[in-house]
Parts: structure tokens; sequence; C-alpha cells
């Protein structure tokens, strides 16, 4: 089944035309690869869904409802979890605070602390920590945490991999795959061996546009696509 | 030398074309008041010359009035609209002319076009002062700093202390015009004039400066700092250049200010002015030069009839006016005009090939 | 590692090297501070302190309101000042002439009511299929008539005595009169023609002016009015019609009351007008503009020009003096007090280390800056929603993303600093009087202490105020006592003009050194 869908998603940021035409399907429970060059659309792509840069045309619908033109914390309230791509931990707050305010209801942390604490054990022994001492590793594993927080049925990580140490990488690539049982991910990755090492689908954005779409398992095989849209693998 | 002529006549002829609007412009004005004393106070054009009592004087005064917050206005156009700099201490740069002027030819025996070099020097003293925080703080912070600067002014100006050459609270009266066209009493006509040339002049030495290359760095500053320095502008000098040429001009209109109204009240230094100068901008059209003319005249005859007709509850509405414009009406009347000069051209064609009856 | 393992000391001198401008700048601040006190006898020094930290006390009331506004929204709230004016006066009426409030009140709750439907109005104006440009021109016609209608039905509403005739004939008595509180003889009939067709034609331009909003937002609402809206709305107005008719007892109660009840009910209720006030700004005129920061800047500033004068027309007089709750004010026996006990002995002035301090001053505000000081920073670091608040001023847009409705939070914290800057006005109203310029001239101190401290910074707020507030303190301090300069002959005395002065010049080098601010952090 579909859990999110967009179909021909054209959206501004400003004057600027940056999607033209985006169309995915993120079917429920798996993990699907958005990549693309760098520009071609996907962080955009991750923050329309999401209700951040909204579309100005298209549908979007999560679990069949139409939330093109709903706002970022409505959209977030149906059970949509946002990593950004710069982490955007609040530098001021502690990890627990970080992980707290992701709650939407009281006892959302208490309920999910030990699976999160399990997946990332380092955030336990920071928990006191402002969010502005953490390494880059630590801030990437907490603004997952974060996501995990609520229960939250469809989860839009953008970059996890992006700037880590190959160790690190191995382990975000771990609770990824973890995580991936109890929700679905749309995931916007630039290393095409973790990207297809984790996701079960892809899809190709090129210019703001949906160029190609299937299974995974395809995609490794057709090296012209890859050569052509993603560079050299 | 035939051909030189020539080219020099062309010249002239293109500048005329292209200076058509401003130049009719300053001639419809130089006409108004004889036009207003014929039609309505019923006496003929002798009258404008003789300086006397009537609607034509009265009118050349307010009329006076306008064209100095014109001049006042357009300087900060070129501040904030072109330059892009949230300047809030601006009051100050009219008042440095009004109060420095003022009191040179008040206090200070001296001749009239030495005290207008000093004020010019003065002039440019404010701007470098202003122009020397501006690499330090930027955006809000300049806006306080400038805030802080004027205020500064704003209150030693008022103090005690200064009394008799500034006259503290009450501000500054008795500046005697020191020459005959610059007296606005007995020579209204002449007065008139004269804010008519300087006004005109300084509009087209702006309108000249922002199509210059200059002005397009100034425009590249206000959208994007970075991108400026980028392409190797150093943008502290362009800023540096804004800054003295609003303040040179912003001096001017104190100048004439000090000599048009027989007090000058340190309101013209306080925040209210400041604001006064972004009204005037904002209901023109920020960023427009030309704005600041329609501006002033708005705002001056609004803030006259308002006056007329409510009394004193005709500020409340001039404060809810321009809450209104901010919120609805954010171009300005000439931005919104040019905005839709596309459309109406269009629709101009439209309605011409209709009574040509010509398809297009 | 090594940063962590060294303990205090270490990370202290790490501190120290990465803000050696920052801690220059304090170091000689202090210094400079000590010196200015140190030409200053013990008493004046204390007083002096004492004083200071009053002032400062009001003046962070205003800051940190501005603080959390600015860090959170990033609008430079420009109409602060007229906030802590409008507490001011709406305090002042609430103690001397609460009879005169009541009859404010009514008028605003029932022009309040139409715009808690916006819903409704909103899609009434979508459904007007026309151009942009002719659902302008509605909105314009509409705007003009609303507020016609609104002002012919407000100068028709029953105010009981608040007269502006009355006091255009006999200002001196009228002053008094209204100085001590004596009331007036209230007025006859309260529920005659003339109230009902007042209070019709309030709702009535109440509800063209919220569809002439709505005509100029052209977009059809985001959700149906829910019931709880309708049930505010028709609540607010028969609380409106309640109040109207039983303002007889109400007023006989409240001026049953000693003074000190008075001021505290004045306290409370200009807290929560301040509250309403900050909400509807933000929710009618900042809202609609988010991306277009100077536009807002510039409305705040409008805005606060418009309160000056709506207060010139509503209060009719630019100048009120407020007396000094019986709780504030006592003399004769046993007066002044001794030590701090001598604060609680119901006197007014208290001596204390031999200086004479009064106890409303330097006691209650200086008592009520630091309970809000401490109060505010507990909600800060200790709540939720104070958690919502300094995740906000850092990444607002991935609060939302967490499923938090960023745009409520913005609201309530417009209202809650709001709030604190109409506490401030009512606490300076019985110390330094009314007047329509008291907005502006705690703004720029404020404004002052804001850029001293870091725009952002809360702490820093608090800093900056208490700076301000010792310095303006000080330099009043030598203007009575004079300062022996090196090359003049007689003690140079700076005149009070020069008072804000001061401070300005202080906030321009500490920015011009640091324009970060104190506490602030630098640009990201």
């Amino acid at each position: 089944m579909t859990l999110l869908a967009m179909r021909d998603v054209h959206t501004f940021i400003g004057q600027f035309h940056i999607l033209e035409g985006v169309t995915l399907d993120v079917p429920e429970g798996e993990i699907v690869a958005l990549l693309g060059r760098n520009g071609a659309g996907k962080t955009t792509t991750l923050k329309t869904a999401m209700g951040l840069t909204p579309a100005r045309s298209g549908t979007i619908t999560f679990d069949g409802v139409d939330i093109s033109q709903r706002r970022s914390f409505d959209i977030a309230s149906m059970g949509l979890g946002y990593v950004p791509e710069n982490r955007a931990i609040f530098a001021d707050l502690s990890v627990e605070e970080n992980l707290r305010i992701a709650e939407r209801q009281k006892g959302d942390f208490a309920k999910k602390e030990e699976f999160i604490f399990d997946l990332f054990p380092d955030l336990k022994r920071l928990i006191r920590l402002p969010g502005t001492n953490l390494s880059g590793g630590q801030q990437q594993m907490l603004a997952v945490a974060r996501a995990l927080v609520p229960d939250n049925r469809l989860l839009l990580i953008d970059e996890p991999s992006e700037g880590l140490a190959p160790v690190i990488i191995e382990h975000m690539m771990e609770a990824i795959r973890q995580l991936s049982d109890r929700s679905t991910v749309l995931l916007v990755e630039q290393n095409f061996i973790v990207a297809s090492r984790l996701a079960q689908h892809y899809v190709i954005v090129e210019e703001g546009r949906t160029v190609q779409a299937g299974a995974m398992a395809d995609l490794v095989d057709d090296e012209e696509a890859i050569k052509k849209y993603l560079g050299a693998a | 030398m035939t051909a030189a002529n020539a080219t020099v006549s062309a010249g002239f002829r293109s500048w005329l074309q292209r200076r058509r609007g401003v130049l009719l412009l300053a001639a419809a004005l130089v006409l108004f008041p004889f036009v207003i004393s014929i039609l309505i106070d019923g006496q003929g054009v002798g009258a404008v010359l003789a300086n006397d009592q009537g609607n034509a004087r009265f009118l050349q005064g307010l009329a006076i009035e306008i064209f100095i917050l014109a001049l006042y206005a357009i300087s900060y156009d070129l501040v904030l609209g072109i330059t892009g700099l949230l300047s809030f201490g601006h009051a100050m740069f009219f008042a440095v002319g009004a109060y420095s002027f003022g009191i040179l030819l008040k206090s200070f025996d001296i001749a009239w076009p030495v005290a207008l070099l000093i004020v010019l020097v003065a002039a440019l003293i404010q701007a470098v002062l202003f122009a020397l925080v501006l690499p330090r703080v930027k955006g809000i912070t300049f806006a306080l700093v400038t805030l802080g600067l004027a205020s500064v002014f704003w209150i030693v100006i008022q103090s005690s202390d200064l009394s008799d050459w500034a006259g503290a609270e009450i501000g500054l009266q008795g500046v005697q015009p020191p020459v005959w066209f610059l007296d606005t009493t007995n020579e209204r006509f002449a007065f008139y004039l004269v804010t008519i040339a300087i006004l005109i002049g300084v509009f087209m030495v702006y309108t000249r400066i922002v199509d210059s290359p200059a002005g397009k760095v100034l425009v590249a500053i206000r959208d994007n700092e970075d991108r400026a320095l980028m392409l190797g502008y150093n943008t502290f000098w362009f800023k540096l250049l804004a800054l003295t040429v609003a303040s040179i001009t912003a001096v001017l209109a104190g100048a004439l200010h000090a000599l048009h109204q027989p007090i000058v009240t340190p309101n013209v230094a306080g925040l209210g002015f400041t604001v006064t100068a972004l009204l005037i901008i904002l209901i023109g059209g920020v960023g427009t030069i030309s704005g600041a003319l329609v501006g002033a005249a708005v705002f001056r005859l609004l803030q006259f009839y308002l006056d007329k007709w409510f009394g004193g509850a005709s500020d409340l509405l001039i404060g809810l006016a321009y809450v209104a414009i901010v919120l609805y009406l954010p171009f300005g009347i000439v931005g919104t005009w040019r905005a839709k000069a596309v459309q109406r051209r269009k629709g101009l064609d439209f309605v011409g090939s209709l009574v040509s009856g010509r398809k297009r | 590692m090594s940063s962590r393992t060294d303990g205090g000391a270490g990370r202290l001198s790490q501190m120290i090297q990465e803000n050696r401008t920052r801690v220059t700048v304090l170091a000689v601040l202090l210094f400079l501070f000590l010196a200015a006190f140190g030409g200053l006898d013990r008493e004046d020094w204390f007083s002096t302190i004492m004083q200071g930290l009053s002032v400062g006390a009001i003046t962070f009331l205003v800051a940190s309101g501005l603080s959390l506004i600015f860090g959170l929204m990033d609008v430079l709230n420009l109409a602060h000042g007229e906030i802590f004016m409008l507490g001011a006066y709406f305090g002042w009426t609430i103690y001397t002439r609460f009879d005169t409030a009541l009859d404010i009140v009514i008028p605003l709750l029932l022009l309040a009511a139409p715009f808690l439907l916006m819903p409704i109005w909103r899609t009434m104006a979508s459904r007007v299929g026309t151009t942009a440009a002719v659902h302008r021109a509605i909105g314009w016609v509409l705007l003009l008539g609303g507020g016609l209608v609104t002002w012919l039905s407000i100068t028709r509403f029953p105010l009981v005595i608040w007269d502006a005739k009355e006091f255009a004939f006999s200002p001196g008595s009228y002053s008094t009169q209204v100085d001590l509180g004596v009331l007036a003889p209230l007025g006859a009939d309260s529920f005659n023609g003339a109230a009902v067709v007042a209070v019709i034609g309030l709702l009535f331009g109440g509800v063209i002016l919220a569809l002439a909003v709505s005509f100029f937002q052209r977009t059809p609402a985001e959700a149906a009015v829910s019931p709880r809206r309708m049930g505010a709305a028709a609540g607010l107005v028969l609380l409106a019609i309640v109040l109207h008719l039983t303002k007889g007892s109400i007023n006989d109660w409240v001026f049953g009351l000693s003074t000190s009840w008075r001021f505290f009910l004045a306290m409370a209720i200009a807290v929560a007008m301040g509250a309403a006030v900050g909400a509807f700004i933000e929710v009618l005129l900042i809202r609609p503009l988010y991306d277009r920061p100077i536009y807002q800047l510039m409305l705040t500033l409008g805005v606060g020009f418009i309160l000056i004068e709506v207060v010139r027309e509503v209060w009719g007089r630019p100048e009120f003096t407020m007396a000094r709750p019986a709780l504030f004010n006592g003399t004769g026996e046993g007066c002044p007090g001794q030590g701090i006990g001598g604060f609680f002995s119901g006197c007014s002035t208290v001596d204390m280390f031999g200086a004479r301090l009064r106890v409303y001053n330097e006691g209650f505000v200086f008592l009520v800056g630091i309970l809000v000081l401490i109060g505010v920073t507990l909600l800060l670091k200790r709540t939720r929603i104070g958690m919502i608040i300094r995740a906000g001023v850092q990444d607002p847009d991935m609060v939302e993303a967490l499923g938090i409705n960023v745009r409520r939070v913005f609201t309530l914290v417009f209202a809650l600093g709001s709030s604190l800057a109409a506490l401030g006005g009512v606490l300076a109203a019985p110390s330094i009087g009314l007047s329509t310029g008291m907005g502006a001239l705690f703004l720029l101190s404020a404004l002052i202490a804001l850029a001293i401290g870091g725009l952002t910074s809360f702490p820093g707020a608090a800093a900056g105020a208490v700076l301000v507030g010792l310095l303006q303190q000080l330099i009043i301090r030598f203007g009575q006592n004079g300062i022996d300069l090196p090359f003049l002959a007689e003690p140079f005395k700076p005149t009070p003009t020069l008072v804000p002065a001061a401070s300005v010049l202080l906030m321009v080098i500490v920015l011009l050194l640091l324009p970060a601010g104190l506490f602030g952090r630098s640009e990201r």
C-alpha cells in the first residue's frame, strides 16, 4: 500500500522554480531512496512533503489524505518525522530536551527511550550535554533519534551519511535498517553504495523532475542510468 | 564648428527628450501660482510677483513645504530604498542642516555662502560618521546605532546648556533671511522658484545616479551584499557615496526648512521625523526615487486637510493610513503604477486596436 | 577531550581565550563603574545603586519582552514602548477610575468579538469572485466604512465621566479630581436608547472591519470556525452586555476596596490587557508580514504611533500622576522604617546603610523585577513551552516540523512580552507618572539594554537593563553633586537631559566593539 504519494508537484522558492514535476510513491513498510545529483531538488522534495516549502501545484497524499495545503505542524502530527540535512539540532537544548521536544503526547519519550538508546548507546551517555557540544556523528544520531520519539509512520531522512566517518556511517546504516522495521523511510542519499544497500526502491530526480523509478535491485545493474543521473558510481 | 554645434544641440535635444516629464512638471509648478492667482483669487499675474496675500501665496507656502519634504524623503529613499541601509537616524541628517544653517546665520555673523559651505562640510562629516559604523554593525544593529546617534543629537539640541543657540525645547527661532531670494516672507515667489530649482536639480542628479553603474552597485548591495562583494566591489565606498549624497541633500532640505519656517523645533531630529520620511517613501513607493515626490505631496496634503477636517484626530488617522499602506499597498503609488505599466500598455494597445479596427 | 578532563579552571581559561574582547569590555565597564562609585559618599553610593536597580527593573520588564519577541520571531517590536505606556494608562484608570476603565473595556470587547470569527468573513470574502484589484478596492471601502461606523458608535457610547469637554472647561479642577480619584456622578441611565444603538453599532463596525481585513487576504479560511471560537465570540458579547448592565454594582464594590487591593487589581488587569493587546497586534498585523521583515518593523512603528494617538484621544489629557497605594505610603509614627525590616513596616521610606530609600521604588519595584526574572527564567528552562521557545529562537521551521504549531507559540510569546511591558507600565506609573512620551523613553532604554546585552539573549536583557539603570542614576547623581574634571575649575554638572545621551553613547561604544552585544552570539 502506498503511504506517501506525490503527483506532478511544483514548488517555488521565491521566484525560483525548484521542483518542476516530482512524482513518487513510497510503499508502506519499505525504504525508498531518493537519488540525484547535487541541486536536483531532493532536499526540496522532502521539505515540500513536510510542508516547509509548500507546493504550488500538484497533489501530495499521505495515507490517502491530501496534505499539500496543510501547515507543517499539521502534517507532522499525522505521523511524519523529518531529519533535515543540516541536522537542525537545537544547540541551546540538552540532548534530553532535544528528544523531549519531539513528544506529541506526554510519555512518548519514556515509551521509546529503551529502543532509542539501544540504537544509539552514545546518546545515553551524553544526555545532559547541550546539543552544541556534540560531534557531527552524535548530532546526526540525535537528529534521527528525535524523529523516533513520537509514533511516526514515515520518516524523511536527508543525507544521514554526509560528512561522517566510515565507522559511523556503518552504525547509522544499521540503525536505519532497524528502525525501518517500525516505520517507512524516504531516504535522500548521495552515497549510492549506502543507498543501494539500504533501500528496496529508488526514485531519481533530475532538475526538479522525476526521471526514473523502480526497484533498487534493477538500478544496481543499470550502469547507464547510474552514470547518467548520479555521476560515476 | 557647425558640426560640433550640431552635436551639442542634438545632445541637448535628446536630453530634453529624456527629461521631458520632469521639465514639464517644473514648468507647470512655475506657472501654478499664476493660475491660482488668476482663477481663484481673481488677481493678476502681478499679485504673485508683488507677494500679495491670497490663496496663491498660501499655496506656494504649502508647496515649498512639500518640496522640502520631498528633498528630505528622496535622500532617505537613496539610503533605504536603493542601497538598503536601514537607518533610523535619518532625521539627524535633516536636523543638522536646519540647526547648523540657522545657528550660523543667527548667532554668528557670517555670509550665507560661507555658512552653506560649513553646513556642507558638516553633512560630509555626519555621512562619514554613519559610514564608519557600517562595517561593524549590519541590519537591525545598524538601525539601532543610527537611532542612537540621532537620539544623542536630538537630546543635545534640547539641552538647556545650548539654549542660547538652539533654543532648547522650544526650538530655533529668529533666523533672518540672508539674501532677497531666500526670503520666504517678503519674496515668496523667488523662494518658491529656488526650492523648485533645487528639487528638480536634485531629482535629476538622483535619477542619473540610480541609472549609472554606481547605482547598479547600490541596488546590488541592497539585494545581496555578499554577492556584490564577490563581484569585486568594495561595497564600503559605494555605501559611503550613497550616505554622502543623501546627507548633502537632507542638509540642503534642512537649511531651506530653517529659512522657510519661523521656528525649527527639535522634533525634526526625533524618531518621529525619520518615520515621516519612511511614511512618505512608503506612500510613494520604496526605491522608486520619483515616489518620494509623489509621497511628499500626498503626505503633506493629507496631513493638511485631515488636520483641517478632523483636528486633533488627524494624527490618529495618518497613523491608521500608514499601517494600512504597509499592510496592503506595499509598493506605494509609483511602485504599483510601474508594476502595472506592462498591463496598462497592453490595455492601451488593445483599446487602440479596437479604435483603429486593425488586428495586431 | 583534554578540556573536558581539565575541569573548571581549564574551561574558564578557554572561555576567556575565546571571548577576549568580550571579557575586556566587561572588565573595563566594571572598572569604570567602580571608579565612578568611588567618587561618591557611602550613602549616595548605596542609594544610587538601589535607584539604578529600580530603574533597571522597569527597563528590564520592557527589554525582556522585546528580547523574547525578537529572538523568536525576528520582529523588533518598536510598539513595545507604547504597550508599556498603555499598561500605565490601563493601570492608572483601573486604580483611580475603575468606572471609566469598565466603560472603555466594554466597547473594546464588542469590537474584538467579530474578529474571533475571522474564518467566516474570510470564506465570505473569498466567495466574492472578482479580480484581485476589485477585491482590494472593496477592502479599502470596507476599511473606511467600518472605521467610520466604529468612530460614530464609539463617540456615542455613554462613557461615565470621560468627558473631554468637562476637562476643557476647567482643566485644573478636573485634573485634581481625577488625580485624587474623586468620583464624578455616575452616568444616570446606563441602558438607554443611545447605549443600545452604540452596542449594535460597535458590533457592526467590528464585523465590517473584520470583513475588510478578510478582503485583503483573499484566501479561504484554513478551517471552519470551531464551536469553541463561536462560544468565545458569543461570550465576549455577552460579557460586554452583562458588564454594561451591572457596572453600577461592580463599581461600588471596587471603590470599596483599599488602594492597595485596587493597585494589585490594576496590576492584574493591566497585565491581562497587555497580553490581549499583544496577541491582537500579532495575529492581525504582524502575522501577514512574516515574509516581509522590514515592513514588520515599519508596521510596529506605525502601531506605536497609533497607540499614542489613541491614548491622546481616549484619555484626553497627556499627563497624569498616580498616588502610591496605601501599603507603600505610610507616614507618621515609626516612620521611616529601619533596615530590612523597615520594608515591611508600611512606611513610604526606609533608612538603610545611612541612605534613605523609598519602599515602593527601591523595594517593591525591584522585588517584582527580580520575581519576573526568576519566573521567566524558570519558564524558559523548566517548562515545555520554554523549551519550545528556546528551540524556536534557533530554528522555528524545525520546531514546526516536529508537529508544534509555532504560530500559536509566536502569538503566546508576543502576548507574554506585551504583558510584561504592561506590568512595567503599571509599576512605573506611581513613581514617574504617566505621559504619552513615557513609552518612547523606556523603549529607547530597553533597546539600549538589549543592544548592550545581545539582542536575543534573555540574561543579556537583564544585565543590559541593570547597566543602563545604574548608568542613568549615576549621571543624575553626578548632575547633583558635580564631577571634578581635571581641566575645569568648577565641577562639571551634566544636565538631566543628558542622561539618556550617556546610555546611548554606552550602547554605541559597546556595539562598535562587540556587534553582537555582551551576551549575544555572533552572527550565524
